[in-house]
């Protein structure tokens, strides 16, 4: 089905990089404004932290010294504080507080183990050393009991300074990989992610030391499946294409979904998702484009919110002849979870979304990635791609 | 970032000024000599390798020198060497771009006790020296050319033509 002849000169992906660069222009004056109902959330460098760490103790001894019952206040994360702002299309967090007081027998426990994290990130901040969120646990194991509960005083500490996690220096381990038309520098040394094979540049969480320094691409491609991105890896898709190819081989994790909101705004490119067609790959997808409710206090420095939805689409399926047997019906968990994802209000107000699920529920199927392969290995990469980019065949 | 425009509609970035004023100080060198050797190559575009090579001057002479001699005028020893062996592979490559640095690269070289400095700026010094023999010696050359013909034609003597011709080839070895 594939055909080399055939020239795809991507050209709606190229005139929505140029709206994109204009807009960015118009833009740079206006600072994005979130609503008022929303707490702030700032990204900090490793003073700022530390500096905030010591406000944030003064207060408390301020406290102690005043009526001798101290507590701390932290943006409560519960379903009912979380608010999707429509005009930024991002999951956030409102402004009610929770306060955890020292002296109640139900929070000293509690108490004890925010104290004990905030102490370890300040003396990673002080040594400018980062750790992961298992070694925190291994920090005082007696005193956590569970990793559960050392992970959520970890986001305890990030919310109550106001900050993201990676400006605690607590990060998560190394998960996605990225590949193409890209050079970075990590501290002292410049990498080019063109130069590292099909295995491209393992995503640092170590966010802080790296910076983007050069790019000739056009557009971003984020796949859910490394399989999918061995198969664009292995055609050297970037050199024919100029793109960065971005997986996290599943969710993205905080890191990928950082440094991807780092390569969209300040390179201004187009980003689209390659998953699968079922409720999980849309799902994927939303998480980058707005946002996970766990960590909303930090999604406007983690959600891409103008990443679309390249494929696999539904409709897809029909259009580009997926035979039969690489169709997979859904079962009954499949149609649960694409019905509560029509019922996000994202969802709802993506027209073209909402009709590609409804279309999925009607039709019941779902298609891996992998099914363009039964039309060649190279129908992905020669044909699927290029023809979607060039035409603007996307949500 | 700096955007570049191609003539085929392509857009090259590259990291702006300001990010690059936090860098520690060796690395904006490093950078534009691996942009210049590694990429511009690759862009296939006359217009835009001129119009980088342009930025990456402007990059040299208001980041990277005065921050190097920010470094140089300062106490920290071991970052003093570190900028001088980048200032000694650089003053081989284009000696031109670090001739502003070079009055303090003398004074460096007569206060400094240690030998690991006054090794380096020696070496950059050296740099200095055999271009401006160089230049000497082309300048002479030219000269020896015109004595040449006035010799031929009889107008200055034998004595006159071996003594230019002795200065010469003592400059030239």
């Amino acid at each position: 089905m594939a055909s080399k002849s055939e020239n795809w000169d991507l050209k709606a992906t190229k005139q929505l990089f140029q709206e994109y660069l204009n807009r960015n222009l118009k833009e740079q004056k206006n600072k994005k404004i979130l609503p008022v109902e929303t707490v702030e959330i700032d990204d900090l460098n490793k003073t700022q932290a530390l500096k905030r760490i010591r406000e944030f103790i003064d207060s408390i001894i301020e406290k102690i010294y005043k009526d001798g019952r101290p507590s701390i206040f932290l943006p409560s994360r519960t379903t009912g504080n979380i608010i999707w702002d429509e005009e930024n299309d991002l999951l956030l967090l409102g402004k009610q507080i929770m306060e955890k007081q020292f002296h109640s027998l139900a929070s000293v426990a509690d108490i004890t183990r925010v104290m004990k994290v905030l102490e370890k990130v300040n003396e990673l901040l002080l040594k400018d050393l980062h750790a992961t969120k298992r070694e925190i646990f291994y920090s005082a194991v007696t005193l956590f009991g569970d990793q559960k509960n050392s992970d959520k005083c970890i986001e305890d500490v990030a919310s109550m300074l106001y900050t993201t996690r990676n400006s605690t220096h607590i990060v998560a381990s190394a998960k996605g990989s990225c590949v193409g038309r890209l050079r970075i520098r990590d501290r002292n040394d410049i990498i080019d992610l063109e130069g590292l094979g099909g295995g491209g540049w393992t995503i640092s969480p170590m966010l802080d030391n790296v910076e983007i320094i050069e790019s000739d691409a056009e557009f971003i491609l984020v796949i859910e499946k490394d399989a999918a991105m061995m198969r664009l890896a292995e055609a050297r898709f970037w050199r024919k294409y100029p793109c960065i190819l971005l997986t996290a081989q599943g969710v993205g994790n905080v890191a990928v979904r950082m440094f991807l909101k780092r390569l969209s705004k300040e390179l201004n490119l187009p980003v689209f998702s390659l998953v699968d067609s079922d409720p999980y790959g849309h799902y994927i997808h939303s998480i980058y484009l707005r946002g996970s409710k766990r960590l909303s206090y930090e999604s406007p420095f983690l959600a891409t919110p103008n990443i679309k939805l390249l494929g696999v689409l539904t409709r897809d399926l029909d259009k580009y002849k997926i035979p039969n047997s690489a169709r997979i019906p859904m079962n009954k968990q499949d149609i649960k979870r694409t019905t509560d994802l029509l019922n996000e209000d994202f969802v709802k107000k993506n027209k073209e979304w909402e009709q590609d699920l409804k279309l999925a529920v009607k039709l019941k199927i779902k298609a891996e990635i992998q099914a363009f392969s039964s039309h060649g290995f190279e129908f992905l990469t020669d044909r699927y791609l290029p023809e979607k980019l060039t035409t603007g065949d996307w949500i | 970032m700096r955007i570049f425009h191609k003539k085929d509609g392509g857009i090259v970035q590259l990291v702006g000024k300001d990010e690059i004023k936090e860098w520690p100080v060796e690395l904006p060198l490093i950078f534009i000599e691996y942009i210049r050797k590694n990429k511009l190559p690759t862009y296939n575009d006359k217009t835009i390798e001129k119009e980088i090579e342009k930025y990456l001057d402007e990059i040299l002479t208001e980041i990277a020198i005065p921050r190097m001699i920010s470094v140089l005028d300062g106490e920290d020893e071991t970052e003093i060497e570190t900028v001088l062996e980048r200032i000694d592979e650089l003053a081989k490559k284009k000696l031109d771009l670090v001739k502003p640095i070079k009055s303090y690269i003398e004074k460096l070289d007569k206060k400094s006790n240690k030998k690991d400095i006054s090794k380096a700026c020696g070496s950059i010094l050296s740099t200095f020296i055999k271009e401006e023999n160089k230049k000497k010696l082309a300048d002479k050359r030219k000269i020896m050319r015109q004595i040449e013909q006035e010799f031929l034609q009889g107008k200055i003597s034998d004595k006159e033509y071996s003594k230019a011709r002795k200065e010469y080839l003592i400059m030239k070895e």
